[in-house]
């Protein structure tokens, strides 16, 4: 079933007109959350590679360059990038190795541990687990900002369906043929979603 | 008896200084912290960045939430 609200029935000239506003405001919406999903579908299907990867990495002697301090005052070393910012880390403990996620903020050099534990698989699922609700979060949002748009431009008309088709686009839109170049370009660094 | 000269009122200023805003929209936030939209909303699904919400459900990062969060413990 497509849940596309237009393809059910034609949109009027004012919804069209409103969609295509809708289109332009949210652009960079519309560029970046497919780039997202991408990636989160990547790591999701490349979750136990990923594991192994950060499992290899544990096992081999560590290099200095590598490491990194958490807000915790831990230090970590970095296992596998898996998007700008974003990696797997690990560190000896007592009870065995440790692994988590990481991300490096520029704007105020911390790093912030997004999941750990002592399975790398495991650190891994939860974490492609919080993205999908961060998912979530952003498609909530950008719908609740696309009617509040729609109710300024086109005050008292119901654009329902303009905000429905909207959020539709969003969703299920794949990454351009022009972003797709630039992923594959940055994936040599990682799975490539800029942050 | 010497009147003391009254000083001068200043001129009232011609315009009000920019006030501060107090909320951002997450598109702002992410600009302002030179991160994509997606970091942003991974911040407030953790809990680590506090959001209110507008009138019809839009996300809002309080001015000083961004601060905090940019903060160097």
């Amino acid at each position: 079933m497509n849940d596309d609200p237009f393809i059910n029935r034609r949109p009027t000239e004012i919804e069209d007109q409103a969609h295509v506003q809708a289109v332009r405001h949210f652009a960079e919406h519309l560029k970046q959350f497919p780039i997202s999903r991408g990636a989160i579908s990547q790591l999701e299907g490349d979750l136990s590679k990923t594991a192994l990867a950060a499992n290899m990495a544990a096992s081999r002697p560590v290099s200095p360059g590598n490491s990194i301090q958490t807000d915790d005052g831990a230090q970590w070393h970095k296992s596998v990038d898996l998007f700008d910012h974003l990696f797997v880390c690990h560190r000896s403990t007592p009870t065995g190795t440790e692994y988590a996620v990481v991300e490096h903020f520029p704007a105020n050099g911390r790093n912030e541990i997004w999941t750990r534990g002592h399975n790398a698989v495991e650190v891994l699922k939860r974490f492609t687990h919080d993205q999908r609700q961060a998912l979530q979060v952003w498609t909530e949002d950008t719908a609740a900002q696309v009617k509040e748009f729609l109710a300024e431009k086109y005050p008292g008309q119901d654009m329902s369906r303009v905000a429905d088709a909207f959020i539709h686009k969003l969703t299920t839109q794949e990454v351009s043929q022009q972003q797709t170049i630039t992923h594959g370009h940055q994936q040599k660094h990682g799975y490539g979603m800029g942050v | 008896m010497d009147t003391i000269p009254k000083t001068e009122e200043p001129p009232p200023p011609t315009s009000t200084p920019p006030r501060e805003r107090l909320a951002y929209s997450v598109q702002e936030a992410a600009d302002m912290l030179g991160v994509n939209y997606f970091s942003v909303y991974r911040l407030i699904q953790r809990g680590k960045l506090k959001v209110c919400r507008a009138l019809r459900g839009k996300l809002l990062v309080p001015r000083e939430e961004l601060l905090k969060l940019l903060r160097t413990e």
